[in-house]
């Protein structure tokens, strides 16, 4: 679903962000994106989003290779890549449903479709009840759930999170992480750059982490740091849980 | 990819009033130099048909010196007749330049005229306007022709005044024109910076280029039209009214001699919309260009 094959990428002032990366990614994984800031999530998912494109190697979404993809196929390959970042990007001067059925307006598609999947999608997130509220009238939680609805509510193949919890409190956290999680379950590629070791520690799923820009470690079953009690799982161990 | 001509719409009349004051600036100069310009062109189509009035009235004059013979008198008598291009002449004598002279003259110039020093005519109308040159050259210094003369220079000052009247309306009109544009140009830029959040998550979950940049486009478009419209009311009016002044019962007068056909007056308003939307498309996609990266 995603893959690098040896990718750098240097920013114009010369700083290399991202190293020689070569990550593979099936379909309907789970994977947190983990390292210490700066370390080059963000390019990452930036490059996949095809917002910045890389000085050498070659990356693959959904089955096409998308840095040599003409500019005007971009639009179409971000409507199968969600995104949600730590600043939520809602539209503060439209309601909850609003928001969400904006991104699917923008994309063309007919009214009867944005009245069946919207209230479908917020249904999903839980905030059926504040579909006519303003982003400002709820918490951050709340706003990061409106946020993922938008991302989802076109059913992208992907979906990328940003630090999606990076400002809520922990609790609210972790409900952010069960609707991923949630999503995930249907059948949703989710990738989630994160430096908050308590989540990925809590969650369990495969760790891929960056360190000034190269993949130091790549573990299925991982926690933030490296756990003491299992180690470090080899490459090929996570090749022989997808096979 | 169907576009939503509801989505456009909504999203051009939201723009187009959160920038009021802005746009209502821009459909004015818009409409002031539209104006200007719908002016200038019925301007040009006046005098060119009233040029038509003016040159089929041309009249060359062949004056015979008051001591000519008879014999010279009638040589050019039977040499205008035989000439082709010269449609009609009619021969004054000199008792009847006398009679004319003494309703044009004032008293004073008139007292020193008598019957025997006044020169008789020929009054003659070529079949087209520029013969009038061909007669002067061909009878000018002939024995007995005093002179010839036709009113060139009458209607060349009023084709002149016409001509630069025509080209200070166009400069200024230019010049609005430009400034129209300009102030398109900034209602757009500063539509897209209050949209910037917009146009980022449109961005982000996949609208095309031309759907995020369509809103912005249709808004100065329809400011030059707006405008445009405007202008062009003003230049039917400005016919109605001047159509109004001009005289039936009275050809010789400049106004009626200028005046236009329905199918004039509909082709410059043609030409003054077609302009009114070029400056709105022109305005709207170099904002675009400039300040919409997408
Ligand atoms: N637009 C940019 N221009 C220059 N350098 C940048 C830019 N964005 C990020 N960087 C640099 O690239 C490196 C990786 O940044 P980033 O991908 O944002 O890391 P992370 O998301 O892991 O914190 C950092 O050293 C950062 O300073
Ligand atoms: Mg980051």
């Amino acid at each position: 679903m995603i893959r690098f094959d040896n990718v750098t990428k240097a920013y114009k002032n010369g700083t290399v962000a991202v190293r020689n990366v070569s990550l593979d990614i099936q379909k309907g994984e789970f994977v947190f994106l983990v390292g210490p800031s700066g370390s080059g999530k963000t390019t990452c998912i930036r490059m996949l989003l095809r917002e910045e494109l890389p000085d050498r190697g070659r990356i693959w979404v959904a089955g096409r290779e998308i840095i040599h993809m003409p500019k005007w196929r971009v639009p179409y390959l971000r409507r199968n890549v969600g995104c949600v970042f730590q600043d939520f990007r809602l539209l503060p001067n439209k309601t909850v449903f609003q928001n969400v059925a904006f991104a699917l307006e923008v994309i063309g598609r007919p009214k009867s479709v944005v009245e069946s999947q919207v209230p479908q999608v917020l249904d999903l997130v839980g905030l059926s009840k504040k579909r006519d509220n303003l982003p400002s009238e709820l918490s951050g939680g709340e706003q990061q759930r409106v946020a993922v609805a938008r991302a989802f509510v076109n059913r992208p193949l992907i979906l990328l999170a940003d630090e999606p919890t990076g400002n809520l409190d922990p609790g609210t956290s972790q409900g952010i992480m069960r609707l991923l999680d949630r999503i995930n379950r249907t059948g949703t590629t989710v990738v989630v750059a994160t430096h908050d070791a308590a989540l990925v520690d809590w969650m369990r799923r495969r760790v891929v982490e960056l360190d000034q820009g190269t993949i130091v470690r790549d573990q299925a079953r991982g926690v933030y740091g490296i756990d003491a009690n299992t180690g470090p799982v080899p490459r090929t161990e996570v090749g022989a849980r997808r096979s | 990819m169907p576009l939503s001509a509801d989505y456009i719409a909504r999203e051009t009349a939201t723009n187009l009033w959160r920038n009021r004051l802005m746009t209502i600036a821009a459909v004015l100069t818009v409409a002031v130099s539209l104006a200007l310009v719908g002016a200038a062109l019925l301007l040009k189509q006046g005098a060119a048909n009233a040029e038509n009035y003016w040159q089929r009235g041309t009249q060359v004059t062949v004056w015979m010196k008051a001591s000519s013979s008879p014999s010279e008198s009638h040589a050019v008598g039977s040499e205008l007749k035989q000439l082709p291009y010269v449609h009609a002449c009619s021969y004054h004598s000199q008792l009847a330049d006398y009679r004319e002279a003494k309703t044009l003259l004032s008293p004073g110039e008139f007292q020193a005229l008598t019957v025997k020093t006044t020169p008789a005519s020929y009054r003659c109308t070529p079949n087209q306007p520029q013969y009038a040159q061909a007669v002067y050259n061909r009878f000018n210094g002939q024995p007995g022709v005093l002179k010839v003369s036709a009113p060139f220079s009458q209607i060349h000052t009023m084709e002149e005044t016409i001509t630069v009247l025509q080209w200070v309306f166009l400069s200024v009109a230019l010049v609005l024109l430009l400034s129209a544009g300009v102030l398109i140009l900034n209602t757009i830029r500063m539509a897209i910076f209050a949209r910037r959040r917009e146009v980022s998550v449109m961005k982000l979950v996949g609208a095309t280029n031309w759907f995020i940049r369509l809103p912005f486009m249709s808004e100065g478009l329809i400011q030059g039209l707006i405008g445009s419209i405007v202008a062009a009311a003003v230049v039917f009016g400005l016919h109605a009214l001047l159509n109004s002044l001009a005289n039936p019962n009275n050809p010789g007068t400049v106004l009626y001699q200028m005046r236009l056909s329905g199918w004039e007056l509909f082709g410059t308003d043609f030409v003054v919309v077609l302009i009114g939307v070029l400056i709105g498309s022109v305005g709207s996609a170099m904002a675009i260009r400039r300040f919409l990266d997408v």
